[in-house]
């Protein structure tokens, strides 16, 4: 239907350059995925969101968050998995555009998951769009990853003195617990990741000088530093504890 | 595209290919000079897409139909070739019953007739061929008057099309138009009032329908004033008239004859065969609209009716055309070709479809997405209309279909998430006031719950904070409930145990033993369930993915805890517990379990009929959003299995031509002889021949084994549809006995007991006058308190009624949404639940929900 105005077998302007395949096998698996990519997420977004929004167009079989490669947190983009094919396309139809978290998001077809796409692709772990970014965007860790480093080594020529260190901090500090990151270690595929709330003592007395994360999120106080992710749940899955179990049975 | 295809699809447009230009003459012209510059060495481009546009743009048929006609002035062939596709086209769309196609082509077919492309008279026979196919239908010997949803929809369609032709055809053919008109009329004497009370969105509207008139008769009316006016249609553009000295000289041509599909004759088979066979043709013949009066009738536009149908029309086409195409569906959507504005009825009709019952012809979520971009699209006037829709609704939301109910929830709070969640949620305030069972603080409560799972909580807290009375209707903070927190916990210890197991990354085997010589031996399955679920669910807490792995992994463990139908209810129990604070992770929890086949759809509504989940059935949606799940996983499997099944057919086919070639092509050279010193020797070469044997072997075990997998797959979906009847009998089992305990009791007299009070419908007949005043005055203070007022008169429903009112309602929705898996099964429930001494009530929704007629009861 509407042939008239939409070239349908256009599927996606985007080429992933790293499927294995010429144009013809991509297309031909763009047209019988069931697999969507979603991207322009906030780095808050939780898979529950993407649960409740995605199943408005279908039966969800998977969800697999993309992470930062080195911090294992997410990064902005997403692989849904559905069982039809319809409700994939209906997914692209009817989603792509609208709001999450007050962003805009992109969903478009993907040629289907694999062990490994889940990592950012970007060199500092994020995705390549974080990379080069020049504006502040709170909703994916403030600055892009060269402005941050930028801003960083300029903070370290100069000593601005403790209180103008707010205006500008390096970035977050996640991936500081010398690459542990699984949690219990039942399930660490590498699609693990730990929630983004984890401050180190830094960051936390940072953070109790605001008020609440939300508030702050949208004052105009340009911080390049993630506040804290208020959808976490904080009980039952204490991150901490089971770091110190594990140096107990150490 | 170049530039003659563009001109083509915009003409009639208000856009910058014309120059902005709004003269439709104009446009005409413009476009006629182009594509006859162009005619010459594109001369089938421009007819198939001709063709196309008026196919797939037919709010604007009239503009296609003069520019083939014009250019039937220079090249006649043009015309007739058009004709002739137009005959194969609408003979194709009547045999493979495609209602869209049937309808548009039809139009193009009236407006052809008016460019002097197409005769009178072959417009006269498609009437009069579909007529008698209609009078046939509903003819008890020669027909199958369960057919007759496909009459009605013949002659709705040679009525849609009289106001695009009407005038011409008077003029041309009096007579025969005058006998078309008088079979409509003799058709209508003998039809029956079709009265669908399984599709009536406002269950006070139930008693109504059958004074009411229905769709066709309506329709019916609408044409006969319309034929008093002369004809005068606002919303039909007729660029013909600009061009008539022109057109007049054109030849016309006649129609081939067409036919329509007969339909089975009716055997005197059993009433539910024949009730069975009239709701598969009301499925595939459907009604295409069910008005929704949202608005008082002073707000809505003043439109003559017939205006409001045919713009109606235009706005389904536009849906229907547009969907996947966001940029065009709104723009057309927002500037169609009528000189009055129709944003309220816009509003109206998309929210009818929202609405649509049984099923929206798309996904809900696409109205949705619809409504943002009107939005946009018109920032100064829709905003304000669907916010009004929405106060009607929610002013009524009690007299609201259970499943329309839900719809609007989803549909509300998704639309808020798209713009920051903005509401006024003051004007709703006084719900916090209601018992906790009223539909509107239930409505509430669960647009708030829905909108914390599209963004978190504080997010929503603060947009409510103009009503912070409301806060109490938030969901609990999300947090999950471990049972184990302190050494003094019972359980705690093993639970310690067991997730360190986990931990270590133990097997699942290791694990099942370990629960059977330290919890089961010790302590006793149940008690071992708690510890399992409660651990293993704290393990897997931290997000979708995180629960997935976990059952993965140890869902073993919990179906060997859990292998009969209590043991898997205590399981769910469990969930529940664990996640009492966050509906959603229970619903996702119960239903990937059920995915892995660790607890079956059986047990989940038998916790669903459970009785601390019977006392939420009016105040929450979290026992039936768990129990739609459940029933939707099942139905969708068995449709899968059909698609599989289709698909493997598909390939047997093709895999015994393959095999039938192959044999035949070896037989072939096996046989071929050549004489070679007065001998008969076999031509061919040992080599080939072996190899085309291999070859007709191989082809013959892939044609076995894809017959196999269908077999297999033919063996699953028997099972599937074993299990899916027994989930049904159970589901209404349910149903029944709790329905059973707490309905009124029939009173002597055999008359139904009435749980809606009539007043109550009254007071909201009322409520909805005054919303239009409410909207105006905006900002006075005195509307809220008003508002509490009429409020608590309203509630004066007692919590048991409400509670059958809202149960009764799901009886009738999941009846009705699965319908088509429950009428094969008919007669099994008829013998097991519905007979008897069942209530009245429950039967009634069931039926209902079915499409069954109540009154043989």
């Amino acid at each position: 239907m509407a042939s008239l105005f939409k070239d349908l077998a256009k599927l996606s302007a985007y080429r992933d350059r790293r499927f294995p395949g010429n144009q013809e096998e991509y297309e031909g698996a763009l047209q019988t995925s069931t697999t969507v990519y979603v991207g322009n997420m906030s780095f808050y977004t939780t898979e529950e969101q993407m649960y409740e929004l995605f199943s408005r167009a279908g039966e969800i079989k998977k969800i697999i968050m993309g992470l930062d490669k080195n911090s294992k947190t997410p990064c902005g983009f997403c692989f849904v998995l559905y069982y039809s094919r319809e409700d994939t396309e209906d997914a692209v139809k009817y989603i792509s555009g609208t709001m999450l978290d007050d962003r805009p998001i992109r969903v478009d077809f993907d040629w289907g998951f694999e062990e490994g796409r889940q990592w950012g692709r970007g060199r500092s772990g994020g995705q390549v769009r974080d990379e080069y970014r020049t504006d502040y965007d709170p909703g994916r860790g403030g600055y892009g990853k060269l402005v941050q480093r930028e801003l960083e080594s300029q903070r370290e020529l100069v000593d601005y003195g403790a209180g103008a260190l707010s205006a500008f901090q390096p970035p977050m500090p996640y991936g500081r617990h010398g690459g542990d990151y699984g949690h219990g270690g039942s399930h660490r595929h590498g699609r693990d990741y730990r929630k983004r709330n984890r401050e180190d003592e830094h960051s936390a007395s940072e953070m109790s000088r605001r008020t609440s994360g939300y508030e702050s999120r949208r004052s105009s106080d340009h911080d390049s530093r993630p506040e804290k992710n208020p959808r976490f749940r904080e009980s039952g899955d204490s991150d901490d504890e089971d770091d110190d179990d594990q140096k107990r049975r150490r | 595209m170049s530039s003659w295809q563009t001109l083509l699809l915009r003409v009639g447009d208000k856009c910058p290919e014309y120059g902005g230009a709004v003269d439709y003459k104009e446009h005409i012209e413009t476009c006629y000079g182009v594509l006859w510059r162009e005619f010459e060495h594109s001369k089938d481009e421009i007819s198939e897409l001709l063709l196309q546009c008026a196919e797939q743009l037919p709010h604007k048929i009239p503009f296609y139909g003069v520019l083939v006609g014009m250019i039937n002035l220079e090249d006649e062939d043009f015309g007739k070739n058009i004709v002739d596709d137009l005959h194969c086209k609408l003979q194709e769309a009547l045999s493979s019953e495609n209602c869209d196609k049937i309808r548009t082509l039809m139009r193009f077919l009236t407006v052809l007739m008016c460019s002097k492309v197409i005769l009178p008279s072959s417009v006269i026979e498609v009437f009069e061929t579909l007529l008698s196919s209609a009078a046939t239908i509903i003819d008890e010997d020669a027909g199958n008057p369960s057919w007759q949803p496909c009459a009605d929809f013949y002659i709705t369609c040679i009525l849609s099309c009289l106001p695009w032709g009407g005038t011409e055809l008077i003029e041309q053919v009096p007579d025969e138009f005058d006998r078309v008109i008088v079979g409509i009329q003799s058709y209508l004497s003998i039809r029956k009032h079709s009265q669908d009370t399984s599709f009536i969105v406002f269950e006070a509207d139930e008693d109504k329908s059958a004074k009411e008139k229905d769709f066709v008769e309506d329709l019916w009316d609408h044409i006969q004033i319309l034929s008093t006016n002369g004809w005068k249609v606002d919303s039909v553009p007729r660029p013909h008239l600009s061009f008539e000295e022109q057109l007049v000289s054109g030849k016309s041509y006649n129609l081939s004859p067409i036919s329509c599909p007969k339909q089975s004759t009716s055997s005197s088979r059993s009433t539910i065969s024949r009730e069975r066979e009239n709701y598969e043709a009301k499925l595939k013949y459907p009604q295409r609209l069910r008005r929704l009066h949202i608005f008082p009738s002073n707000k809505i536009e003043k439109m003559q009716p017939i205006d409001r149908f045919i713009v109606e029309e235009y706005l389904l086409d536009v849906l229907l055309y547009f969907n996947g195409c966001r940029k065009e569906c709104a723009s057309y959507m927002a500037s169609l070709p009528v000189p009055f504005r129709y944003e309220y009825l816009m509003a109206e009709t998309i929210f009818s479809q929202i609405m649509f019952l049984p099923q929206p012809p798309f996904k809900p979520i696409y109205y949705a997405l619809v409504i943002i971009d009107l939005c946009k699209a018109l920032p100064g006037a829709f905003p304000a209309v669907v916010a009004g829709a929405v106060r009607s609704l929610f002013n009524r939301i009690g007299d609201l279909d259970m499943e329309c109910r839900t719809r609007l929830i989803l549909w509300f709070s998704h639309h808020l998430s798209n713009f920051q969640y903005f509401w006024p949620w003051e004007e709703w305030a006084h719900v916090k006031d209601l018992p906790i069972w009223a539909p509107q603080r239930v409505f509430v409560q669960e647009v708030l719950e829905r909108e914390v799972r599209l963004s978190y909580w504080d997010k929503i807290k603060q947009s409510i904070e103009n009503a912070p009375e409301l806060e109490e209707l938030l969901p609990p903070k999300s947090v999950s409930s471990f049972k184990y927190n302190s050494e003094e916990d019972h359980g705690y210890t093993l639970s310690k145990e067991f997730r360190e197991m986990v931990r270590g990354r133990k097997t699942a085997r290791e694990i099942t033993s370990w629960v059977e010589e330290n919890i089961i031996q010790i302590h006793g399955s149940k008690f071992a369930i708690e510890v399992v679920i409660q651990t293993l669910l704290d393990i897997g807490s931290k997000s979708f993915t995180h629960l997935i792995t976990v059952l993965e992994r140890y869902g073993q463990v919990i179906a060997k805890l859990c292998t009969d139908q209590n043991m898997q209810v205590l399981l769910i129990d469990e969930v529940s517990s664990y996640w009492k604070n966050n509906t959603q992770m229970t619903a996702i929890a119960i239903d990937r379990m059920m995915g892995y086949r660790i607890i079956s759809n059986l047990a989940i509504v038998s916790w669903v009929f459970s009785l601390s989940n019977i006392e939420q059935f009016h105040v929450s949606d979290r026992p039936w959003e768990i129990l739609r799940n459940a029933i939707n996983k099942t139905y969708n499997r068995i449709a899968d299995l059909r698609k599989e099944i289709q698909t493997l057919k598909k390939s047997v086919l093709l895999a015994e031509d393959v095999a039938v070639k192959a044999l035949k092509e070896f037989e072939a050279a096996e046989t071929r002889l050549e004489v070679v010193d007065g001998q008969p020797v076999q031509a061919e070469k040992p080599g080939r021949l072996k190899r085309l044997k291999g070859y007709a072997e191989k082809a013959k075990d892939d044609e076995i084994a894809v017959r196999e997998a269908l077999e297999a797959k033919d063996a699953l979906l028997a099972r599937a549809l074993e299990e899916n009847k027994s989930l049904f009998v159970s589901l209404y089992k349910s149903f029944a006995n709790v329905l059973t305990e707490r309905l009124p009791p029939v009173s002597a007299d055999g008359a139904f007991p009435k749980l809606r009070d009539e007043e109550d419908i009254d007071s909201m007949a009322i409520d909805l006058e005054e919303s239009s005043t409410m909207e105006m005055d905006h900002d006075n203070r005195r509307k809220d308190d008003r508002n509490g007022e009429k409020v608590t008169h309203r509630y004066s429903l007692k919590e048991q009624d409400q509670w059958c009112l809202c149960t009764l309602g799901y009886v009738k929705a999941f009846s009705r949404q699965y319908a088509t898996e429950v009428w094969p099964h008919l007669e099994t429930l008829e013998a097991e639940v519905f007979g008897g001494d069942i209530h009245p009530l429950f039967r009634k929704a069931v039926f209902s929900g079915l499409c069954r007629s109540t009154t043989e009861m």
